[in-house]
């Protein structure tokens, strides 16, 4: 058979099949939450295999960028999909890292000695976003470009080198000459080759350390063999993914750009908000105090505390969690087995809290839609985000964290309680004895 | 059901392709493609289940470091002339690689309009501007004359009853006639400021919602922006058209490091 020589060709030039019986035979534990991983790696492959085809019809000069990407969806449906497929991919992508990162943290899969393997996907997200951003401006369209000036001037507000950077960034000024042929090629060629460095080595730490389970065994692997159970579930996984997205792209529009018009520096979308992912910067921006100090007549500009510092302490507390978390319960020891997220009640208020905060921002990025509907100025929408940031956020989490340890006791009683044990024996009149167990 | 899948799966991608090559529309294209992959994942997923089999077959779990046997010694590490060679090699290298990135970056030019002495302020499509073709209680966006779209050269000239405005001492005879006119860069992000409702005299940014006072030269009242949006020094030339009486005072847009104007 045609496979089985091929193999044999492989296999006598470099011994392969010791790898593949290594591989084949290679246990995965199964779980639905252990698939949003894969998701994100699906949509990865669908952004790859459209973005590819995107490129032949893309002009990043600033004089046709935007015509260009019009034309696109334009002239035919495929290339009209192609686009719809990617945003969506995109979207997905984000998303689903997020889920996994969400399940990675409630299970505690981070703690040692998988620590590098978090601070790695942590990395894969903010270049996800990263992408998603560069990517989402390339059409050269007014909402996008109103997004790409406020980053421009989030980069401008950093003490010192940012307006260096920026400078260099945009060819000089705003938008500048390069603006586009930079975002171009830092879009489709470092944040992916780098994206595509990172997933290897993340996939490559999960095959060599092993996956986490739920099952307490801690000296096994428990689960199935990857070929052919766990191959199939991926195929699934994957078929599953390419259709939903298939799917979303095909109903609905996102990002309709010939809808919103070319950028222009004086034209401003109303209202102007950011993709989801990017909203809660946004919403940061708009609850940032009107702060802006002086140091030895250098100014450092408002934006500068809600688009760098407050995102820098987020990124560094979430990067240095595994040993936050290894230092509050003091534990440094390695571990293979998940933890239910009932068993860390005051993990899950962590977590719930973050989130919590992170849909605080993200609603503060929609206040000017808010005042319009519910008749309340914006300035008191502002008050009441100021407010509910940190009270929204730690009340949710500890409610959270109550619940859990709820749910956690229960489970633990429902353990603790003997298994009841009823034996029924036939008797000679033809009806059952019971026979309890002696110890109760 | 694996076989029926599969044969839903090549009909639907033939379908997908016919209706790429009849152009038909997206979603035409986009569901028989999703019912595609849809069913190879039914297939895959159905052919999964068949299998059965079990998932608690087990493997032993490997310590993975740290190392016992032999750890490195310690003239691999870092002692002896070894450590120092690398060090200055790879801080050699570090050097060399920055400084090609470093040498890019140049103090940025400030960032003039393209406003001068004597330009004509022309509305978005070129019309030069009189004194009274702005109405009362009215906005324009302008430009300097043949500069319609410069960087950072966006303006709004309002139009206020004449005695409307609180001309600051500094700034005696820059509204002539009621016309006062205002950077649209906001000075918090650069976005444009877009909206004036004129009830109120207030210039508002639809991205993070400073307002801005224009009877009090653009100062702000609420909202993350610190400083006022710059105003235009204005002036009537012989022709009757409202003519700029120099580039802004202030720098334009949102502040940065390098600007200690």
């Amino acid at each position: 058979m045609m496979v089985r020589r091929i193999g044999r060709f492989f296999d006598d030039r470099l011994g392969s099949d010791s790898a593949v019986r290594f591989f084949a035979a290679k246990i995965y534990p199964d779980h639905w939450s252990f698939y949003f991983g894969e998701f994100a790696l699906y949509a990865f492959g669908l952004l790859v295999a459209t973005g590819i085809w995107l490129t032949f019809v893309y002009d990043d000069s600033p004089a046709r960028a935007y015509a260009s990407v019009v034309a696109l969806s334009r002239d035919a449906p495929v290339g009209y999909l192609m686009r719809q497929v990617h945003h969506w991919s995109a979207v997905t992508f984000v998303a689903a890292i997020l889920v996994h990162m969400a399940r990675i943290f409630f299970t505690a899969a981070f703690r040692k000695p998988r620590e590098i393997n978090w601070v790695v996907g942590i990395l894969l997200l903010v270049l996800a976003s990263l992408t998603g951003f560069t990517g989402y401006s390339l059409p050269n369209d007014v909402l996008s470009g109103t997004g790409l000036r406020i980053a421009d001037s989030v980069l401008l507000s950093v003490p010192f080198a940012g307006p260096w950077a920026a400078d260099v960034f945009t060819g000089g000024g705003y938008p500048g000459p390069l603006l586009l042929s930079h975002l171009y090629t830092i879009h489709v060629y470092y944040l992916p080759m780098t994206i595509a460095v990172l997933l290897s080595a993340h996939l490559g730490m999960v095959v060599y350390q092993k996956h986490t389970q739920f099952v307490p065994e801690p000296a096994h692997v428990v689960g199935r063999r990857f070929w052919p159970d766990y191959a199939l579930r991926m195929l699934a996984a994957l078929g599953a993914t390419v259709a939903v997205i298939l799917a979303l792209a095909g109903t609905f529009e996102i990002n309709p750009i010939e809808q919103f018009g070319e950028y222009r520096d004086f034209i401003v979308p109303n209202p102007a908000a950011p993709d989801w992912y990017a909203a809660f910067l946004d919403g940061a921006l708009r609850l940032g105090p009107a702060f802006e100090p002086r140091i030895v007549g250098h100014p450092i500009p408002a934006i500068f505390w809600p688009g760098v510092v407050m995102p820098s302490i987020v990124l560094a507390v979430v990067i240095g969690w595994p040993w936050i978390d290894a230092f509050v319960t003091r534990d440094a020891r390695k571990h293979d087995v998940l933890v239910a997220p009932s068993g860390a009640p005051w993990r899950v208020g962590a977590g719930v809290a973050l989130i919590v905060a992170g849909f605080v921002l993200t609603l503060a990025a929609s206040d000017d839609l808010q005042s319009r509907t519910l008749h309340v100025s914006v300035t008191a929408l502002v008050t009441f985000y100021r407010w509910a940031l940190p009270f929204a956020s730690l009340g949710a989490g500890a409610i959270a964290a109550v619940l859990a340890r709820n749910v956690g006791s229960r489970v633990k009683r429902r353990r603790s309680e003997p298994e009841r044990v009823v034996t029924l024996r036939r008797n000679a009149r033809g009806g059952f004895d019971e026979e309890r167990p002696s110890s109760t | 059901m694996t076989r029926a899948a599969l044969i839903v799966a090549t009909l639907a991608a033939l379908a997908a392709t016919v209706a790429a090559a009849l152009h038909l529309s997206p979603a035409l294209l986009a569901w028989p493609a999703a019912l595609a992959a849809f069913a190879i994942a039914a297939a895959a997923g159905s052919s999964a289940l068949a299998l059965g089999g079990r998932d608690d077959l087990r493997e032993p779990r490997h310590e993975r470091g740290p190392s016992r046997l032999d750890p490195l010694p310690d003239d691999i590490v870092t002692r002896g002339v070894f450590g120092r060679v690398w060090l200055y090699a790879l801080g050699a290298f570090a050097v060399l690689g920055a400084v090609p990135f470093l040498a890019l970056a140049r103090k940025p030019a400030p960032r003039g309009t393209a406003w001068a002495a004597g330009a004509r302020l022309v509305d978005v499509d070129g019309r030069p501007l009189r004194a009274d073709d702005v109405a009362v209680g009215g906005v324009e966006t302008v430009f300097p004359e043949q500069h319609v779209g410069a960087p950072e050269s966006a303006t709004l000239l309002i139009r206020l009853q004449d005695d409307a405005l609180r001309t600051r001492p500094d700034r005696i005879g820059w509204a002539p006639r009621g016309n006062v006119a205002y950077s649209k860069i906001c000075t918090h992000a650069g976005c444009p400021v877009a909206i004036y409702r004129h009830e109120s005299y207030q210039l508002y940014c639809p991205c993070h919602q400073s307002v801005f006072d224009v009877l009090d030269a653009a100062r702000p009242l609420s909202g993350p922006a610190t400083r006022a949006l710059p105003q235009l020094a204005l002036d009537v030339d012989a022709a009757g058209f409202l003519i700029a009486r120099g580039d802004f005072t202030e720098p334009v847009g949102p502040d940065d490091w390098w600007r200690t104007a």
